[in-house]
């Protein structure tokens, strides 16, 4: 082959190369939205590290953001509760002293369960799912 | 096939004669691997122009939506991180290939007549390449863009005199805001790519008229 004939062949296919790189900007402008959310179970606190009475606040990475949920365990039962307030999604905190969770945006009140003990929230917290494997505590996470 | 189409082109536009005299043209006897340096910064120039008319397909420049459009694109758009990350690399190849062109430019003396007016090209091209790094750094709207941009356009206001109307005028107000960052949107995606194509048009068509320097 002469040196002439293969830097044609080349740019012919340097030309190929970037028309299939095209191609496969397809799939990327294509969306329909479907199945966009879905629950991530991401590893989170030691199962030594779960809180042996009360509730507990975990912060975890998940995707280059910090999140953070909140582990109680009351009498035998151990749940997940979501920090997003029902009625406009502030993160609510846990407040020791009166035993609630408190939103610091429009004074909506949680009790331990997640149940609403007063304020403007609709719903009670949600419950995220969990479970315990090789000894890490995950938390699933809707996202 | 492609013969014939351009065949065809040919015998209606004549295009063949002018594009032989371009392609085909001579060039100094020694030439090396440094000239392809300006070809390479217009390559990463064209990679950053397709990729970020990809990003503008999901990007909300709107200081509510700017982030979690962004993070809207990692998480759910097919290979949209790789996308963005594309962008940002060849953004940053893109400034490292100018400046070494410049610097091959300069050593070979290539900056001197008749070649002037190429050289301000180039430099005012280097300049807009700059504002449009800047001008994109804060698009991501996260805390880094936030303060990176106040810091930068704050050094505005050391300007004498001028300084502070310079800097609100960066700002579209008092402070960094939603103001700016649509003004930035605005710069980075039409006012800048508009004028670096002016300023690749004008230096292409100096390089085709007066041949590559000759070099040492």
């Amino acid at each position: 082959m002469q040196r002439r004939d293969f830097l044609s062949w080349l740019l012919k296919s340097a030309y190929g190369a970037l028309g299939l790189g095209c191609l496969a900007a397809l799939p990327y402008l294509y969306r329909d939205g479907r199945g966009d959310i879905k629950t991530f179970f991401v590893k989170t606190i030691d199962v030594d590290d779960l809180p042996r009475i009360g509730v507990k606040q975990v912060e975890f990475p998940f995707r280059g953001l910090t999140h953070k949920a909140f582990v109680v365990r009351r009498d035998k039962d151990l749940f997940v509760l979501s920090p997003v307030c029902s009625h406009m999604g502030c993160y609510v905190n846990w407040n020791f002293v009166e035993n609630e969770f408190l939103c610091p945006c429009h004074g909506g009140r949680y009790d331990m369960t997640g149940r609403v003990t007063g304020g403007p929230p609709p719903k009670p917290l949600t419950r995220l799912p969990h479970f315990i494997k090789n000894g890490f505590f995950y938390i699933g996470i809707r996202a | 096939m492609i013969r014939a189409i351009t065949n065809l082109l040919d015998s209606w536009f004549g295009i063949k004669e002018p594009h032989r005299n371009f392609l085909a043209r001579a060039l100094p006897e020694k030439i090396n691997v440094s000239y392809c340096l300006g070809g390479m910064a217009f390559t990463a120039f064209l990679i950053s122009l397709i990729t970020g008319l990809l990003l503008s397909i999901y990007y909300v420049p709107s200081g509510r939506d700017a982030y979690s459009s962004m993070v809207a694109l990692h998480d759910k758009v097919w290979f949209g991180w790789g996308i963005r990350s594309i962008h940002k690399w060849s953004a940053n190849l893109l400034i490292i290939f100018v400046l070494l062109h410049a610097v091959r430019v300069f050593v070979h003396r290539a900056y001197r007549p008749p070649r002037e007016l190429n050289w301000m090209a180039g430099a005012i091209g280097f300049v807009l390449i700059m504002a449009s790094g800047f001008t994109g750094y804060l698009l991501p709207w996260d805390q880094k863009a936030y303060w990176a941009t106040v810091v930068g356009t704050s050094m505005a206001r050391t300007v004498p005199g001028a300084g502070p109307l310079i800097e609100t005028l960066l700002r579209g107000g008092p402070e960094v805001a939603g103001a700016t960052l649509v003004r930035f949107y605005s710069l980075h995606v039409l006012w800048i790519p508009f004028g670096l194509m002016l300023v690749f048009w004008a230096h292409f068509h100096m390089v085709k008229r007066q041949g590559i320097s000759g070099g040492l």
